[in-house]
């Protein structure tokens, strides 16, 4: 197959796939009775932005918005704490088990944790934690390939260093930040940015770890505006158009960086 | 939504002796429309006379208020509890035995209040062990919805008086194109756990589902469908509405199908009527009729739905006030506003004997037909309270989904749905803690 | 010397929130799920009597649970295929540098940003029979959320467009990385499609197919959100899958019992089926 066709087609293919994108663009446009016009539209009759509006005011998408903000920065913050000094503790010090306490903590992978919902959620009752932030972020605190791939890294790095920086005085979290973080720079930011959105686009967990509406995050929300059950579909289109927009901006304006990153990894192994 | 955001699981202190009740409900668009005027007016009213507010507060639907209950009741922190709440049929089991109920029998002796006032089906829909434990709020039954414009096209004079007629006359509305496509059904729908108890109970007069007084006695232990040949009976009935090829099997989007004139008949709530007229618009005249019989034999009527208002001990020992207001929301001119405002039923009796009402109905006939029904069916025509209801309504559709494309024999199938919703009741008896 | 034993218990110390957590979240209700799958369990958590294996006997005599087990089988011998070779094929289709490929490199990788509850939103907007503009393309009246077959297709095509993005990066990834030498040999020899698919292709794309196949299988067995948010098990069970019934279940019907067997069953095929398929890896695949 030539390259031309190769291209068109490809092209072609894409704009199949990312149709839904443009169509909720488009629907977030569209008047109340756009939504029941046969057949159905593709484009709105006439702009109006008015369910942009009525999305954050009619309901409390704002709040879910800072919620889900709050467990993925609180959440983030935390995760590549543990992570880090996990994977300091596995490569920088010579202690027993040290090796078997890596595996146990890789191991939690095999683990799939949609299978230990139901006790993890016992859990979290009975420690009060329901409808809490700490409730929220608690299952996305274990981040066992971040420790892997961080540990993978830190091995490469010359233990002399440490040695130095300890005979020196260098306290464990000085070197931490002042050498190993700048160091890993690129890893670690790739890292952080994983674990925001994959924190920030939880869904089941915080489906079940809160009842109350002001603690919901906005993936959960958004699929409980009420506005579809009398058929105003608009305003969710404007909530799902809003929170699509950073992210989208995030992969095409990297998206080098995010090729990049992939391809490492396999070079790695 | 402000409300919302102040209510939530707070409690306003009282002021200046001003007793505050809270009102979770699940009541949304058009319907919180009618709950926020039902509220004003108490509150200008009998509310100013005595000191109390009621803040009506929408929680989201009412299996999300009854989560929210159970969680608050979970966490052990009763305060948090609204006053009021109302909820649905599902929330029966979890809410009839919970201690945090104070049942509607006990408010009614504490404050005087003559309980027979109230619709004796709306009554017994809501005794648990011959005590009301709730105050039935929004009540509903099924109706047949039915397009008339299509009957009168096809010749076709009354609606279907039973399941019979049902079939042949779906079979007469049928219609195909060339290439035997079809392009109108005669009938939509799969029965659900409502319908079925309606067709299932109004059998031999009057028929029970399962024992325990359908479990207002208590929790069931088996069904009774299988062994006093409710069901065969039914399952035959649909068996031959399937054979007509007119039966649409559709699980889902019913109305909008029947709005747009792609299926002539289907059976919904009352409480629906307002929105299809709208749903139709001026495409075609609608028509509604009693729920088809399922033979001659079966006079039970139907049986009334919907959900309830319950008062709840959050320790702020408000109950009395709450009680001024839920007599207040039953009172014959408040059923009646709240009729013409959504359509559920009065379950005050009172209400049918006002003059607004019955000019109300001699206005809206569609409307008429639907009370009538309620008070011609026997009013000991009870819905089940069983759990697991999720689960058994996918149970009695997917059953009888594979009898009618796998045709397989009526009683297999209903000893295997009796089998595995018995199943269910098994699992939710091992899960009581022995006392 | 006290700094001498700080400095020793320093890095388990390190170590002790990952521990932690690891226990808490996931060692602990690992063995809880399957401890709890023996007992009949109160509505609140409490193992009331043991009952060896009597939850599982009810789980395979029940109807719900066959179709369950059928109905997530069946996705996943769909899902997971087809994902593989569409989006391998893509990956296959785009590897080319030209600018209109690159331009596709970044739209296709785009669906992933989109989170699933609102991916799966818009999709069941875009299929409703009534509202949506799919019926309108394919200039077709099918009822997507009323028939079992097209419901089944529906939520596999929803799967697909949820992982096309992230899989895509890794084969495109991959396949950038074959070694330009191999590829204009390639070229040259004038081998064919095929010879080159074989040979060169997915040779060295083999640990990524596995890694992706897997990865694949994992997610279709515990298939969940989406069928949640799209279909609730409908139409008749028939999107029914065993993990939506855990949560039917443990968390709706409160039978922890009942949803904690669900979920040793779920950990156990899954398991299983990662086992298989790391045993045919190890056969067949080649190394660089």
């Amino acid at each position: 197959m030539s390259k031309t066709i190769r291209s068109i087609l490809s092209l072609l293919l894409a704009l199949i796939i990312i149709f839904p994108i443009l169509y909720c663009f488009s629907a977030s446009l569209f008047a109340r009775t756009d939504f029941s016009t046969s057949p159905a539209r593709f484009l709105p009759t006439t702009v109006t932005f008015s369910n942009y509006a009525r999305a954050f005011k009619a309901s409390n998408l704002a709040r879910f918005l800072v919620n889900s903000l709050i467990c993925a920065t609180v959440g983030t913050f935390l995760r590549m704490s543990i992570s880090l000094f996990s994977a300091y503790s596995l490569t920088m010090f010579h202690y027993k088990g040290r090796y078997a306490l890596f595996i146990i903590i890789i191991a939690t992978m095999l683990l799939p944790g949609d299978a230990l919902l139901i006790q993890n959620y016992v859990t979290i009752q009975r420690l009060g934690l329901t409808d809490t932030y700490l409730g929220l972020i608690s299952t996305s605190l274990l981040a066992p390939t971040s420790i892997f791939i961080l540990r993978q890294f830190f091995l490469t790095v010359s233990k002399e260093y440490r040695e130095a920086a300890y005979l020196e005085g260098c306290s464990d979290t000085r070197f931490m930040v002042t050498l190993l973080i700048p160091m890993s720079q690129s890893l670690i930011v790739a890292l952080t940015v994983q674990s925001f959105i994959q924190i920030f686009n939880d869904y089941l967990w915080p489906l079940l770890v809160t009842n109350s509406e002001m603690m919901r995050t906005v993936q959960v929300g958004i699929t409980m505006l009420g506005f579809s059950e009398s058929f105003d579909y608009g305003p969710q289109f404007a909530a799902m158009a809003t929170l699509m927009c950073p992210m989208l901006i995030l992969f095409i304006v990297f998206r080098k960086k995010i090729y990049e990153g992939v391809s490492t990894r396999f070079s790695g192994r | 939504m402000a409300l919302g955001l102040f209510a939530q699981g707070k409690k306003e202190n009282d002021t200046q002796g001003i007793t505050t009740i809270t009102w979770w409900h699940s009541n949304s668009g058009l319907l919180q429309e009618a709950t926020d005027a039902m509220v004003g007016r108490f509150n200008e009213t009998i509310g100013k006379e005595q000191g109390i507010k009621v803040q009506a507060v929408y929680q989201g639907k009412a299996s999300d208020v009854l989560t929210k209950i159970k969680a608050i009741d979970q966490g052990g922190n009763n305060s948090s509890l609204p006053d009021l709440v109302q909820l649905d049929a599902q929330a029966i089991l979890d809410i009839r035995d919970n201690p945090v109920l104070i049942d509607a029998e006990t408010l009614a002796k504490e404050n005087n209040y003559d309980l027979s006032q109230i619709v004796e089906s709306a009554r017994l829909s809501q005794t648990y062990k011959g005590k009301m434990i709730g105050m039935p709020f929004n009540s509903s039954t099924i109706l047949l919805y039915y397009n008339k414009t299509a009957f009168d096209q096809a010749g076709i004079k009354e609606a279907p008086k039973t399941l019979d007629e049902l079939a042949t006359d779906s079979q007469r509305l049928l219609l195909k194109d060339d290439k035997g496509t079809i392009l109108r059904y005669g009938f939509s729908g799969v029965p659900t756990t409502y319908e079925l108890c309606a067709w299932l109970g109004q059998q031999n007069g009057l028929s029970l589902i399962c024992d325990m007084n359908n479990g207002h006695d208590g929790i069931p232990q088996k069904m009774l469908f299988d062994s006093n040949g409710t069901m065969d009976n039914f399952l035959t009935k649909w068996k031959q509405l399937y054979a007509t090829g007119a039966l649409d099997t559709a699980t889902s989007g019913i109305s909008a199908s029947f709005a747009s004139g792609k299926t002539v008949m289907m059976v919904a709530s009352t409480s629906q009527l307002t929105t299809t007229l709208e749903m139709i618009g001026d495409r075609f005249e609608l028509g509604v009729a009693n729920l088809p019989a399922v033979d001659d034999k079966a006079t039970g009527g139907v049986n009334i739905g919907g959900g309830a208002l319950y008062t709840l001990d959050n320790a702020s020992n408000h109950s009395k006030e709450t009680w001024q207001f839920v007599q207040f929301a039953v009172s014959a001119e408040e059923q009646l506003a709240w009729h013409i405002a959504t359509g559920y039923f009065p379950v005050n009796s009172g209400t049918y004997e006002l003059d607004a009402f019955k000019q109300h109905v001699q206005d809206n006939p569609l409307f008429g037909i639907a009370i009538k029904q309620m008070r011609e069916s026997n009013p000991q025509l009870q819905g089940i309270w069983v759990p697991s209801s999720y689960q058994i309504y996918y149970a009695f559709q997917s059953g009888i989904l594979k009898m009618l494309t796998e045709n397989k024999d009526v009683h297999e199938t209903t000893l295997s749905l009796a089998k595995e919703i018995d199943g269910y009741l098994t699992d939710y008896l091992n899960m009581q803690a022995t006392k | 010397m006290k700094g001498k034993r700080i400095r020793k218990a320093t890095p388990y110390l390190y170590l002790v929130p990952a521990l932690l957590l690891a226990f808490l979240f996931c060692y602990r209700p690992f063995f809880l799920t399957i401890l709890d799958s023996l007992y009949n369990v109160s509505l609140n958590g409490v193992r009331l009597k043991f009952v060896g294996l009597s939850n599982y006997r009810r789980l395979f005599a029940s109807e719900s649970f066959h179709d369950s087990w059928n109905n997530t089988l069946r996705f996943t011998a769909i899902f997971a295929p087809v994902n593989l070779v569409i989006t391998f094929s893509l990956a296959l289709l785009c590897n080319t540098n030209t600018k209109a490929s690159r331009l596709s490199h970044t739209l296709i990788i785009l669906p992933m940003a989109v989170a699933m509850s609102s991916a799966v939103l818009i999709l069941k907007t875009i299929f409703d029979p009534n509202v949506g503009v799919l019926n309108v393309i394919l200039n077709k009246d099918i009822q997507w959320f009323s028939t079992a077959r097209d419901a089944m297709s529906m939520l596999v095509v929803v799967g697909l467009w949820l992982d096309i993005g992230f899989d895509f990066l890794l084969f495109s990834a991959s396949l950038r990385n074959i070694p330009k030498d191999l590829e204009e040999e390639a070229s040259l020899e004038g081998v064919t499609i095929w010879e080159r698919l074989r040979y060169l292709e997915i040779p060295l794309s083999a640990p990524i197919l596995v890694f992706v196949l897997s990865n694949n299988i994992k997610d279709a067995m515990l298939m969940v959100s989406p069928v949640m948010i799209l279909t609730e098990g409908g139409p008749y069970r028939s999107t029914q899958t065993l993990v939506y019934q855990m949560y039917l279940e443990g968390f709706k019907g409160g039978n922890i019992a009942l949803g904690s067997a669900i979920a040793t069953i779920v950990f156990l095929a899954t398991f299983l089926f990662l086992l298989i398929l790391l045993a045919f890896q190890k056969r067949r695949v080649y190394f660089q």
